[in-house]
């Protein structure tokens, strides 16, 4: 089975996206001390790395070999939210990224002609989502005699404009790309 | 040793530099090669060295110099006495 050019890049992007994830957690986690929020960040690490690789079979599957793309799209919300300088910022920008990716992949599951191993692949995936958010939601709870609930909550509005902003820019940016997915929208 | 000597010389293990190449007037974003590995580097000291930092004073460093002030700074606040 060979797969159109669009769906091909999307499928390597969302690859390179989750390694880019995990990455990061793998390096934040060795940085942290010994606690529950080092705990949570190792698991979330482990499930970045195997969503990549679900995404890897599923290109395989579907007869393709992964595109090497140079950016990922994460490298794109620092440049327009600031670099997050505490643990409360990263969470805080991670819990936003990952409501994006919830909504991108629900997007993607309810666009046309979707393959089935595509939309298996998001709905195992999106286990793991839910509970990314969950346990960042409880994290910044927890922070907020540390950092102040309205410092967080502001802080959580400013990542959301600036996610809005990377979002309109990458669909604009590759609007012929991700058509099939904005129609499916409507 | 002192505190900026302590901070450089754990910058310098984080990046895998040599506390040579880590002088003051270096600009941080030749040391890293990608902004995740800038934000790896601030909460890492953050965690080694106990201190906090928001993003305000973050937009105030440039070079290893201010980047060593700020811990530097930091540390001191957390002192005793």
């Amino acid at each position: 089975m060979k797969i159109d050019e669009s769906l091909h890049w999307i499928l390597s992007f969302y690859r390179t996206s989750e390694i880019s994830g995990a990455l990061f957690f793998g390096e934040l986690a060795r940085s942290l001390r010994p606690s529950a929020i080092q705990q949570d960040m190792t698991r979330q690490f482990a499930d970045e790395a195997n969503h990549a690789r679900y995404w890897t079979d599923c290109l395989a599957k579907l007869g393709v070999e992964p595109l090497k793309l140079p950016t990922a799209y994460q490298n794109q919300y620092l440049a327009a939210a600031g670099m997050p300088t505490n643990l409360m910022e990263i969470l805080a920008i991670t819990q936003v990224f990952e409501k994006r990716v919830v909504s991108q992949y629900t997007l993607h599951a309810k666009s046309p002609n979707v393959p089935d191993i595509v939309g298996e692949t998001i709905e195992t995936i999106m286990k793991d989502e839910k509970w990314h958010i969950e346990w960042i939601r409880d994290a910044l709870k927890d922070m907020e005699t540390e950092y102040g609930a309205d410092n967080i909550k502001d802080t959580l509005k400013r990542f959301t404009l600036a996610d809005r902003e990377v979002y309109q820019k990458t669909t604009l940016e590759h609007q012929e790309r991700i058509g099939d997915l904005r129609l499916a929208r409507r | 040793m002192s505190n900026k000597e302590r901070v450089r010389d754990k910058i310098a293990e984080i990046l895998g530099h040599t506390s040579q190449i880590v002088v003051d007037d270096v600009v941080l974003t030749d040391l890293v090669n990608s902004s995740f590995l800038l934000v790896e580097l601030v909460i890492e000291l953050q965690e080694e060295f106990d201190v906090r930092f928001q993003q305000v004073d973050m937009n105030e460093v440039a070079t290893v110099g201010q980047l060593l002030d700020l811990v530097d700074s930091r540390m001191g606040e957390n002192s005793p006495g």
